[in-house]
């Protein structure tokens, strides 16, 4: 492959929309019914299927110091509910090509289904009762904490998909946002059911959640039907503040995770960066896109095709309703690491030694309005677009005047944004790879805290 | 028809054929302003030979590196500067390259794909330069992927013959060794217009891409065709093991393979329902058993791909904490035998086509979805109209075929076994 999947796209989930006159985000109701759950509903019938997400305030900032009940108790809804076994609600989805998921982040939990629209009746109400009446079996439960321990083990051996765990919680320290969403092995050790039953107690409301239905659908009939499901669910949410996020001046850090027959170095630097909803979140995502965001970027046209140092560079915001931070990541073989990461900060300085040009920002303006449109091509799509439309409480503006907040970025602006919004000093850094051969230079960036892999 | 309800249909695919042999499918797709150009040539690593392993993925990687109009850097700069933005990937059989862009710069992708394929120019410091970016792309495979690791040790010991052997990747030592006259060779045999297929779907009409086609790649002269791969890996008569070490793996991982024919064979689309049977869902039998109800694995899947020649099935475990190599693999045969035994049972079968027609609506909800597949099925399957009838061709196989395909190909004398532990292949007694 030329390049990680993961690199295509740009810095922010949501950071974007074309608003070409043949491209506003499709027409959708919204309506909240008497027990406080919110109902979107947008119809899309390219092809007959239909996509429901039921989208909960709840998630890893949620768990206090049981990292991963969140995500768990996501996973444990489908452990029986209503009439139904956990094996019999598998088969059923199963049987018909429905896919089911939950997903947790930071700050939302959401249970997801994928299906026929022919298969709507049958469907629907096994689903409102997942949400409603979950069982949460006890011997389903025993099983997966087994496997799920077994599952953070195994994710340990590799160190692509701890990284980013690894970043937040050495920036975040013990702010709920450093909390990682899978949890780690001890504290998940000390999860039990019984907490899971209080988690969901706590959150799974209507006033805490939207449903949100996508696809082949008739909005009258849909709405009669979520009616019926949904209407009789009952229960506030219990209130949690998050605390602030004070960022003091923490000095440049180090965190060495040892992978002992490493052969290549992992890395992230970083540093602050910006909430979710920041004014300037669209033209942050366009100056990225040329930092670190794009096949040409800086980063990876330095570390890359320049220099063969590594299969791909790259840079991104990472975004919090309240907080958020930025990061670069790569990585090179063991022999290498200094250089890529002197590299790497080498070119990054270049936000404030050169700055961007303007030919440079026009392709970038470009890209990122050309990249656009296939993001929010299917039903699916649509339905993460709304869900977090909904849990950040951004409305159309926001989306549909995306093209003009890109055509108004000039080189002036995007230079002094870059300069403002962009950390500087204090730079944080995360280093996974072999310890014996990275431990002493590692310290020219900052004080090196060293732990195992397998202990992170 | 089954998917009638589905906004694109067979008739909408429109086919332009050029002068010097490249065939064009145009399926025109107005729900967003994009486009997409999918080139699919048909070379991957069974075209290579020990030496130059690794040359087809490595030349995906060269084919961004400059040609006359459009220098080093140029293609991505002029399509990232219009909006565009691209991909690659290679596999055994064929090399694709992906270009998505917004649709009024079709003409920009026509210019820059027809200089790289009649003009490259293989430049050597690029070359240098690139054998690092391929280097830390296998390297980070093997660092992170337990399942690259092993399958490599598992292709070599099922093909001892054939160019399926070794990994798409290559060699290292191949990476680090093949030379500007492999490198040209390859560009001249392989990226000739009569070795590709095109796919443009999108905001496009068939028009414009006929006219555009006409202007940029049909001057693009065609090639002697590319030697055939006439090897045939003979037959395997006893199970073949493999072992491999990493001292980072927290439990033993297990591929287990089997050799099968060809995408385009009668036994396909049996084999296809066995797979899925065995791997697909939290209901499917390998599932059910082995991490649900046995607690044996942690991850278990099931993998056919589509090939040009006959190839293997793919089973990949991953044993639970304090579970054995042994046992798992003791698990796996244990479901295999029960299915070559007593069948399957209708239920499971109804489930697979069931899920077949719910899949290919899903490949009809992108653009890219729609490009790709046309491609693959012109390509795998001998029509792009396979893609069409696919669900309807699922739906006729029958439980005694599945049963059948299970007991031709799932034997113990067909299999080979790879094994990933943690400790060294050494014991007391056994040095």
């Amino acid at each position: 492959m030329k390049f990680f999947k993961i690199f295509i796209g740009l810095a922010f989930s949501l950071s974007s929309y074309v608003s070409l006159a043949a491209f506003e985000i499709p027409h959708y109701e919204k309506y909240t019914l008497a027990n406080g759950l919110t109902v979107y509903l947008m119809k899309q019938s390219e092809v007959p299927l239909v996509d429901v997400q039921l989208v909960v305030r709840a998630g890893a900032i949620n768990d206090g110091k049981r990292y991963g009940l969140a995500n768990i108790t996501g996973d444990a809804l489908i452990f029986g509910a209503g009439k139904y076994s956990k094996n019999d609600l598998e088969e059923k989805f199963d049987f018909v090509g429905a896919n089911f998921r939950s997903s947790t982040n930071k700050e939302t939990s959401s249970l997801s289904l994928s299906f026929a629209a022919k298969d709507q009746n049958a469907l629907m109400p096994i689903f409102a009762d997942i949400v409603t009446q979950p069982h949460f079996a006890a011997n389903d439960f025993t099983k997966y904490k087994k496997r799920y321990l077994a599952n953070l083990e195994q994710q340990r051996e590799s160190p692509r998909s701890i990284i980013g765990d690894a970043f937040n919680r050495n920036y975040y320290a013990m702010h709920p946002y450093g909390n990682p969403v899978g949890g780690n092995l001890r504290s998940v050790k000390g999860i039990e059911l019984a907490q899971i039953k209080q988690f969901h107690e706590n959150y799974y409301t209507p006033d805490n959640s939207a449903l949100i239905v996508v696809g082949d659908i008739d909005s009258k009939q849909w709405k009669s039907k979520i009616e019926t499901l949904f209407s009789k669910w009952q229960g506030k949410a219990k209130k949690q503040a998050l605390p602030t996020f004070t960022q003091t001046a923490k000095p440049s850090q180090v965190l060495l995770l040892n992978k002992a027959d490493a052969t290549e170095t992992t890395f992230m630097i970083g540093g602050k960066g910006v909430a979710a909803t920041n004014e300037n979140t669209v033209a942050l995502s366009v100056i990225n896109t040329i930092l670190g965001g794009r096949f040409t970027s800086w980063l990876n046209d330095a570390l890359r095709v320049n220099s063969g140092l590594t299969y791909g560079a790259r840079s991104r915001f990472n975004s919090y309703s309240s907080h958020g931070n930025f990061y670069i990541s790569t990585f090179t073989k063991n022999a290498t690491t200094f250089e890529a990461i002197d590299l790497a900060l080498k070119t990054y300085q270049r936000l404030w030694d050169k700055g961007i040009d303007a030919k440079t920002l026009s392709s970038a303006k470009a890209y990122v309005k050309g990249q656009f449109p296939p993001r929010y091509e299917t039903s699916t799509q649509l339905m993460y677009l709304l869900a977090r439309m909904w849990s950040l409480g951004l409305n159309d503006s926001y989306i549909n005047n995306f093209e003009k907040n890109v055509d108004a970025l000039n080189v002036t602006t995007a230079n002094k944004l870059a300069q403002h919004y962009f950390p500087h000093d204090n730079l944080q850094f995360v280093l996974i790879g072999k310890a014996d051969e990275l431990r002493e230079k590692a310290k020219k960036y900052g004080k090196v805290k060293e732990q195992n892999i397998i202990e992170f | 028809m089954a998917n009638s309800f589905a906004e694109s249909n067979v008739d909408d695919v429109k086919t332009i054929k050029l002068q010097n042999g490249m065939t064009i499918l145009v399926l025109e797709d107005h729900s967003i302003p994009n486009a997409n150009m999918y080139l699919f040539w048909k070379v991957g690593s069974r075209n290579e030979y020990p030496g130059i392993t690794g040359l087809s993925h490595f030349f995906e990687h060269m084919m961004f590196n400059g040609a006359k109009k459009f220098g080093p850097k140029q293609f991505d700069r002029v399509m990232e500067a219009k909006g565009g933005a691209n991909n690659a990937y290679t596999t055994e059989n064929v090399t694709v390259y992906t270009d998505w862009f917004p649709a009024n710069s079709l003409a920009t992708i026509f210019e820059l794909e027809a200089d790289r394929i009649e003009h490259l120019a293989i430049d050597k410091k690029m070359v240098e330069s690139e054998r690092g970016v391929v280097t830390s792309e296998r390297s980070t495979g093997l660092e992170n992927s337990n399942f690259r690791l092993l399958s490599a040790e598992v292709k070599g010991a099922a093909f001892r013959a054939h160019p399926y052997s070794w990994p798409v990747v290559g060699h290292q030592s191949d990476i680090d060794n093949w030379s500007m006259q492999d490198l040209k060779d390859y560009h001249r045999t392989y990226y000739a217009p009569n070795n590709a297929f095109v796919v443009i779907s999108g905001d496009v009409t068939v028009a414009e891409v006929k006219k555009l086609a006409k202007q940029y790649f049909e001057p693009i002269a065609a090639q002697k065709p590319p030697r055939k791969v006439h090897t045939v890996e003979p037959e395997q008569k006893g199970e073949r093991r493999v072992y491999t070490q990493k001292s980072s793996i927290t439990s033993p991982n297990i591929l287990m393979a089997f050799h099968v024919p060809a995408t385009k064979h009668k036994d396909h689309y049996p084999l296809q329902m066995l797979s899925s049977i065995l791997g697909d869902g939290k209901s499917s039998r390998l599932y059910r058993s082995l991490i649900d109800e046995q607690q044996l694995a942690t991850q278990i899947w099931t993998y056919l791909p589509n090939s040009f020649d006959p190839n293997l099935i793919y089973i990949y475990g991953v044993a639970a904490k304090n579970v054995s190599a042994e046992q798992l693999e003791k698990g796996i045969i244990k479901e295999i035998d029960n299915i070559m035994l007593n069948g399957i049972n209708p239920k499971e079968l109804e489930k697979v086509k069931n899920n077949a027609q719910v899949d290919f609506y899903r490949q009809l909800a992108t653009i890219n979805g729609k490009a790709n597949n046309l491609g693959s099925y012109e390509l795998f399957y001998g029509n792009y109209k396979r893609m069409f009838t696919a669900p309807e061709q699922l739906a006729k196989v029958t439980k005694e075929q599945v049963q059948s395909v299970a007991n031709t190909y799932l034997r113990k004398a067909n299999r080979i076994v790879g094994v990933l532990g943690k400790n060294l292949d050494s014991k007391k007694g056994d040095l």
